[in-house]
């Protein structure tokens, strides 16, 4: 694998080097065309772009991949040596299975990558530069990638801001199904929080703001009603989640209000998230029965608890990647035989099969004596030997000098050879295309 | 079974009973280790809680074999009890996590079998049909309101938490329950629980001034105060929406007055 990410490269690199996702099929396309590049995948996010790859057998990509980068996007390879970075072998699975499992993410455990890896390989697999071992390693690693979350604390807790609104609510009432949420003031962050609830099932969202058409526009975008702010103490009745965010210099939202407004819910719980600074909602609001508090500290503090239980979790998650990159290789090596074994079986079996239907051909035109069939059962073998070890002489006696002494001791090793000193022309079966048509050890992906 | 008082006494506990201690102190320490982080064990830890009330319910039952009715005493319905709270325990945590809820009521319905078996059996009192009605009904009215209040302890834990921000508290190790869940839940059971209990106090009242003995004893203005307690709660909860914090504590003040009227029962047993 070769790339750059968040932790090498600041994000003004980082954007000079992304793909868009339409440049996506051509970019691959061209790198496999043009690099010793058998297999590959482009992932392009905001804090990553890494390409997958396996390597044409007998060839090194990565220094190849790095200058390919580069050059797409016009910048000279030497310009970001220092940012991108390359993993082959076992490192660059286990660099895989780790990103897929955000090991690797700006915000441990974060969910999108894995999403943005799916959609990565769909890519790959439409532009056919996916292949069986990128396949198999990034089936691999979305399993990981699920052992990880499942297994591990390390996507627990919200991460954000706007998510741990979620959690709050949910403490208090369980599913979000059916609730629902008044947003107070028109800021971007008790937007992205109202999207956060009702993307959990808040059906209803209500916004309300001093200036209507603010409060207009902010319920067009999420899907909500605009109400107007005289109405607010019977707004905050019917809601179960408040967001506020307003301006205001002093607190809106005070205890005499909400001491009427919980008598009137019949003290239904209610969860008030303040992310205005100055504090929309007086403090002591948080001591009255049912209703629960939190400003933009208190929320940053569970952000910051929530990070360093992930943190935690992630030293099990290595663990659980660790184990599973040593499967992977493992499998790797066993694939690298198995063609080659199957290749070479079929192709004896082959070669017996053809010779020995002719000879039954043969055999079976016309009467022959005993001794006539002796004869041609004895040239039968002859024949299949012959074939069979024709190729692999050939391929001995052709080899070029430094390559011939290789292969020869090769053959010794297979066939438990002893040849004897300045014997070795007439001895046979120098059947090297064992090591050539199965592409014995195929190259792990850079 | 009266003509058999010697052999009333001489029941000992069946290998069943031993079993059910073993799998009731497995299944409270399993909730613990759920409790301190490892959930993968919480279904482990449900199944231990089944297997225990199994074990308890066969120890009722050979009971039963031995002519030993599960409400013939204050001694046999705690043991009874325990079984109530563990069985509404179980059939509760299928649909809420309750791990927090399970590390106290596990130990505690361990204590309620140990104690109902093996504390000296006192004399054997001969229960008429309606005395055994009344033990019957008032374990069962008890058993709920246990459950509840387990309910309502934790909802007053994770209510304190959640005020103070306290998120790393044990109650949400486990993601408890969610507070309306909670609030629900324990309402539920005391609407249940209720008419049972009156009934039962009805009967034992009724029971009482057949026997002919004095009401001066502190277990009958106890019971009076559990019952008042979940009265209130049922009324203003229905007629003002009480509920939350307030609810819980009166939760919590009407079943210590049970429990005292259990506890007063045991000793005074015990001295005879």
């Amino acid at each position: 694998m070769v790339g750059i990410s968040w932790r090498t490269a600041p994000v003004a690199v980082r954007e000079k080097l992304a793909f868009r996702e339409e440049e996506l099929t051509s970019t691959l396309k061209r790198l496999t065309a043009q690099l010793p590049v058998a297999e590959a995948l482009l992932v392009s996010t905001c804090n990553r772009v890494e390409v997958y790859g396996v390597a044409k057998p007998g060839h090194q990509a990565a220094g190849a991949v790095r200058s390919f980068l580069a050059e797409q996007r016009g910048l000279r390879p030497a310009d970001v040596a220092d940012v991108i970075y390359d993993h082959t072998g076992g490192a660059a699975v286990r660099h895989v299975f780790k990103v897929a499992s955000a090991l690797d993410s700006l915000v441990l455990g974060e969910a999108q990558i894995l999403g943005q890896l799916k959609d990565a390989y769909g890519v790959a697999g439409g532009a056919g530069t996916s292949g069986p071992v990128l396949g198999r390693c990034l089936e691999r690693a979305f399993g990981v990638a699920k052992r990880v979350r499942t297994e591990t604390a390390i996507a627990r807790g919200s991460a954000n801001v706007s998510t741990v609104a979620v959690d709050l609510a949910a403490r208090v009432f369980g599913s979000l199904a059916g609730k629902s949420v008044l947003v107070v003031g028109a800021g971007k962050m008790s937007t992205l929080a109202a999207r956060h609830l009702h993307a959990h099932g808040a059906t209803h969202i209500v916004v309300t703001n001093r200036s209507p058409e603010k409060a207009d526009r902010l319920a067009a975008e999420i899907d909500g009603i605009a109400k107007p702010w005289a109405d607010l103490e019977a707004l905050l009745v019917d809601a179960d989640v408040v967001i506020s965010s307003t301006g205001a210099r002093e607190p809106i939202l005070t205890r005499k209000m909400f001491k009427s407004v919980m008598k009137a819910r019949k003290w239904r719980s209610i969860v008030l998230i303040d992310i205005a600074v100055p504090r929309d909602v007086e403090s002591d609001v948080n001591e009255l029965d049912g209703v629960y508090v939190y400003d933009i500290d208190d929320l940053e503090k569970i952000v910051a608890a929530n990070l360093a239980d992930r943190a935690k979790a992630a030293e099990q998650a290595e663990r659980i990647v660790e184990h599973e990159a040593g499967q992977f290789e493992h499998w790797m090596r066993s694939q690298g035989v198995v063609p080659t074994i199957r290749a070479l079986r079929e192709k004896f079996a082959h070669v017996a099969e053809s010779e020995l239907h002719k000879t039954l051909d043969i055999l079976g035109r016309r009467e022959h004596t005993p001794a006539q069939q002796r004869e041609a059962i004895q040239r039968l073998v002859h024949l299949v030997v012959n074939k069979l070890l024709h190729q692999p002489t050939a391929a001995l006696r052709e080899a070029p000098p430094d390559e011939a002494t290789l292969r020869a001791q090769v053959l010794c090793d297979l066939f438990g050879l002893e040849p004897a000193e300045n014997e070795r022309e007439p001895e046979p079966a120098p059947p090297s295309a064992v090591a050539e048509s199965g592409s014995p050890e195929r190259n792990p992906p850079t | 079974m009266t003509d058999h008082p010697e052999r009333l006494l001489s029941v000992a506990p069946s290998p069943a009973f031993w079993a059910a201690i073993v799998l009731y102190t497995a299944a409270s320490a399993m909730l613990l280790v759920v409790l301190a982080g490892q959930t993968r064990f919480r279904a482990a830890a449900v199944w231990l809680v089944a297997l225990a009330l199994i074990a308890h319910g066969t120890d009722i039952g050979w009971r039963g074999t031995q002519h030993v009715h599960p409400a013939q005493s204050v001694r046999e319905a705690i043991g009874f009890l325990s079984f109530i709270i563990t069985a509404g325990y179980l059939l509760a945590s299928t649909r809420y996590r309750l791990t927090l809820a399970g590390v106290v009521v596990m130990p505690v319905s361990l204590i309620l079998l140990v104690l109902a078996r093996l504390t000296p059996e006192g004399e054997a009192t001969d229960l008429s049909s309606l005395g055994r009605i009344h033990i019957s009904l008032a374990t069962l009215g008890v058993g709920v309101f246990a459950l509840a209040s387990a309910l309502s302890a934790i909802y007053l834990i994770e209510d304190r938490a959640l005020k103070r921000k306290k998120f790393d508290t044990a109650a949400f190790k486990d993601k408890g329950a969610p507070l309306d869940a909670l609030d629900k839940l324990s309402h539920r059971l005391i609407w249940a629980g209720f008419p049972i209990f009156t009934v039962a106090l009805v009967l034992g009242a009724i029971w009482v001034s057949k026997l002919g003995e004095s009401l001066d004893r502190l277990e009958y203005p106890l019971a009076g105060v559990t019952w008042i307690s979940y009265a209130i709660l049922l009324v203003m909860r229905q007629v003002y929406g009480w509920r939350g914090r307030k609810a819980a504590r009166l939760t919590l003040v009407g079943f210590a007055a049970a429990l005292g009227v259990l506890a007063l029962y045991l000793i005074r047993r015990m001295v005879a």
